[in-house]
């Protein structure tokens, strides 16, 4: 390397009151918003639930996964962020709690706990060996106390080595992240089936998981480049994180939005020219009236118009820019869990308004709040990782 | 360099023997008001770029419109196929069926791409012709060269030859017409 590189330490992340507050109240929103609902439309106000519950969870989820894949493959140009990635998966443990209030709501929204209906429904009977109480509680408590157990070990080695400094707590890392990736793979498939593709118990897609996989990598990056430029700006980095890295973590959000693509069309084009009723059911539910122009939008503002915004080099290296383009990666992703989860209980009609709204908000406020506190609880780059002045140095070559 | 009609001029060429003096040397060679003038290196060296003043190539924009017109053609000629030259009705869908013809229209996309961008890359290098000229084989394994063209207007031989020794070249060249 001939930059020659000043290791200066960064300056630690202020969690201030004002923003804590802040997330207090998004969080009492959604609480507020959540409670009224369910007096209001009980199964309206649990579908908010599960499309904020599911897009949080998701997002930490690939976050763990993303930072896995980096201590598998030794990298070392993201070691500056690496607690960026552990940071983002901080919701992990919170998840636990929401996934076991989601269990209490579950009989509202899928079908298949409904014992009337699958006494009458030869289908819904025939999967009912898989789709039950028992055996979905069995299955939510071992993928998230697994996911938790992962966290802690990935996270707690890499912590570990900011006291100690012994460079074979990363490597000892390796084989959990193995691991990890390889439950993560399962679980993260099994999750959607049972959350949201469950949903219509009729329905089967055997590339979903890949499907809520590639949208939620796709979300997480866009909040990895949010959270990474909002402590550029504040100059907590101190010259650690460069616009090289915004640079990389920008061609992940570009590769990751080309997945999804390629995931929907795959999943789409299959089941469109296959036109089994069973299959084909799904779309025509989507593919009338308002959730038609739901549709159009998603490949729109999710596919199209993202890559034709990050497709320049400058693109990625402009701050202000990529921030946009994340902030509607973001909103896209929701309108995706939207377009999953909704048309299931009303295929004539949108309705996106105070439910939806406030249980996002709450979301959003008790997410922020797991990441600033995790981050503020710790150095913001791993100052004792032996590979941090490459990593300081990371240059993108054109 | 045995093309007979080449207007390549010779020029000088310095051999350094560390990564760090040639990427000194290109930078204080830009500094100096040169612009005809480049760096041999066996490896890319970080900050090369920007040493010897070498701009953003245009090679995207040709990638990005032959990508455009690819797609543009492939839209075209599966309308024209299965629309108008040859309908043929496959399970009762429409004749002009857009998800089964995006798999065509985006391998025609990638092929026009990919092959207008070698295409031009090599016309727009000039390949087979190697410029500079290949003054010493071991640029390949572990020298770095540094050669300045006498089609730069501040080109002066016998200056250049003791600013490259000043700037630690081991070896200098001067190159004839080649």
């Amino acid at each position: 390397m001939n930059k020659e590189i000043v290791l200066k330490e960064p300056h630690a992340f202020e969690f201030s009151n004002k923003s804590k507050v802040t997330c207090l109240v998004m969080f009492l929103i959604g609480v507020f918003g959540f409670i009224a609902s369910l007096f209001g439309d009980a199964q309206r106000a649990w579908q908010a639930y599960l499309m904020a519950f599911f897009l949080v969870t998701s997002i930490s989820l690939s976050s763990l996964f993303f930072l896995s894949l980096q201590h598998l493959t030794s990298a070392q140009w993201s070691v500056n962020i690496r607690r960026l990635f552990e940071a983002l998966a901080a919701f992990i443990p919170y998840s636990i709690l929401f996934m076991g209030i989601l269990i209490i709501g579950a009989p509202e929204i899928y079908k298949w706990l409904d014992p009337n209906l699958v006494a009458n429904d030869a289908l819904i009977a025939h999967k009912a060996p898989y789709l039950n109480m028992t055996f979905f509680i069995i299955r939510s408590l071992v993928f998230f106390l697994g996911w938790f157990f992962f966290y802690k070990k990935l996270t707690d080695g890499s912590l570990k080595q900011d006291q100690t400094g012994e460079d074979s707590l990363i490597k000892s890392l390796v084989p959990y992240s193995v691991f990890f990736i390889m439950f993560f793979a399962l679980s993260y498939s099994f999750l959607s089936v049972d959350l949201v593709m469950s949903l219509e118990p009729h329905w089967f897609s055997t590339i979903f998981g890949i499907y809520t996989f590639s949208g939620s990598m796709q979300a997480m990056f866009a909040a990895t480049v949010l959270l990474m430029l909002y402590i550029c700006k504040k100059g907590w980095y101190n010259g650690m994180v460069t616009i090289d890295h915004l640079h990389d973590v920008g061609k992940f959000l570009f590769g990751f939005t080309i997945f999804w693509a390629y995931i929907a069309y795959s999943q789409y084009m299959l089941i469109w020219y296959a036109n089994i009723p069973e299959e084909t059911i799904f779309f025509y539910h989507r593919s009338e009236g308002a959730w038609a122009v739901v549709s159009m939008s998603l490949l729109v503002f999710k596919f199209i118009v993202p890559f034709l915004l990050l497709l320049p080099r400058w693109a990625k290296r402009t701050p202000k820019y990529i921030a946009a383009v994340s902030i509607l990666i973001i909103f896209t992703q929701v309108l995706d869990l939207f377009w999953l989860i909704y048309p299931n209980f009303d295929e004539h009609h949108v309705h996106f308004a105070i439910p939806e709204i406030t249980a996002l908000i709450g979301f959003f406020g008790i997410y922020v709040f797991s990441v600033f506190s995790f981050l503020s609880k710790h150095s913001l780059i791993p100052l004792k990782d032996p590979r941090i002045k490459n990593s300081a140095s990371h240059e993108v070559v054109y | 360099m045995s093309d007979q009609n080449s207007n390549n001029k010779g020029g000088v060429m310095g051999i350094f023997l560390e990564e760090s003096q040639i990427l000194n040397a290109a930078n204080k060679t830009r500094e100096k008001g040169f612009v005809d003038f480049d760096a041999i290196t066996p490896y890319p060296v970080h900050g090369m770029e920007e040493a010897v003043g070498i701009k953003r190539s245009w090679l995207p924009w040709v990638t990005f419109f032959a990508g455009a017109a690819g797609c543009s053609a492939g839209l075209w000629f599966t309308w024209w196929t299965s629309a108008v030259s040859w309908p043929i009705n496959v399970g009762g869908k429409p004749m002009w069926s857009l998800p089964a013809f995006v798999p065509i229209i985006f391998e025609l996309t990638i092929l026009f791409a990919a092959l207008a961008t070698v295409k031009t890359m090599i016309l727009a290098n000039g390949l087979p012709k190697i410029d500079p000229p290949v003054v010493d084989l071991d640029l390949t394994s572990h020298k770095f060269g540094l050669f300045v063209s006498e089609k730069d207007k501040n080109y002066s031989s016998s200056e250049l030859v003791s600013w490259m020794k000043e700037m630690g070249a081991v070896e200098v060249h001067e190159v004839s017409e080649y």
